[in-house]
């Protein structure tokens, strides 16, 4: 895998926005200070991943879980941040299955919209359809 | 003490850091409703990291096959935290100097005297 330096990268208003908001006003960062900050977020990246897929693989799975991430953070010393991230983790979540069920309702609309405009079209003739005169759809 | 603060923070609890006695220097555009948005942020799942960046960083790992959505998710919450902690510990250091700015070489002593923060010992290069 070719590392490309901007790819291992945060983004650098992003990483900003955020050492900004954990400061009181009046607080600057240098611009060293700030760089700093950005790597090693980056580097706390691939720990945690690495140590999270530790955990994975004693369990003998193939697919990195929250868990195995959980358990990492404990063995590196960032129990501290469990807590929150679990409640995180079900926030986003609930919005993750609000989401999906969004564009569930969206796609069934969609299709019940679909059945009707073909069913008014027997008044015309639709080289898609049949000229049975085939009404009823059958339901399941 | 001052009205002028109560009537200003209508939002803002008691979670101010800094003791800011008619010294606050608005400077940037931001709003004492920031510390409190950074708590509404951490609960809700509120997300400022891109994930399709952090699930590249993660690909450096060539033992990373595949991963669910959700830890994806818990690595870029974790990491937002982790940034945040790291500032506030840099500025911790500082607030016994009367300095305003946080300097590569706060961030340094951090790391120096952090167990949690040995893993970055030697990994950062300028």
């Amino acid at each position: 895998m070719v590392e490309r330096p901007e790819d291992l990268n945060l983004p650098n208003a992003v990483v900003t926005r955020i050492i900004k908001d954990s400061l009181p006003e009046g607080i600057a960062v240098s611009k060293e200070a700030r760089s700093a900050i950005a790597k090693a977020a980056s580097v706390f990246v691939l720990y945690t991943t690495s140590t999270a897929l530790l955990v994975t693989q004693k369990n003998k799975k193939k697919t990195l879980t929250a868990q195995d991430v959980l358990l990492a953070l404990k063995e590196i010393e960032f129990e501290k941040f469990v807590e929150p991230l679990e409640e995180s983790l079900e926030s986003y979540k609930k919005s993750q299955q609000n989401k999906k069920e969004q564009k569930a309702a969206k796609d069934k609309a969609k299709k019940a919209d679909e059945e009707k405009s073909s069913s008014k079209a027997q008044e015309e003739p639709m080289e898609v359809q049949t000229t049975d005169g085939d009404k009823e759809n059958t339901d399941d | 003490m001052s009205e002028n603060d109560e009537t200003r923070s209508t939002n803002k609890e008691n979670n101010n850091l800094e003791e800011s006695s008619g010294q606050s220097q608005l400077g940037s555009n931001e709003t004492e409703v920031d510390v409190d948005s950074v708590e509404v942020e951490k609960g809700s799942g509120f997300l400022r990291l891109p994930i399709a960046r952090i699930k590249k960083i993660m690909k450096a790992d060539p033992s990373l096959g595949i991963a669910s959505q959700d830890s994806v998710f818990l690595i870029a919450k974790a990491t937002e935290l982790f940034i945040e902690s790291l500032v506030v510990e840099s500025y911790q250091n500082m607030t016994a100097s009367k300095k305003k700015t946080i300097s590569k070489r706060d961030f340094d002593s951090c790391v120096e005297s952090i167990d949690s923060l040995a893993f970055l010992d030697g990994a950062i290069y300028e």
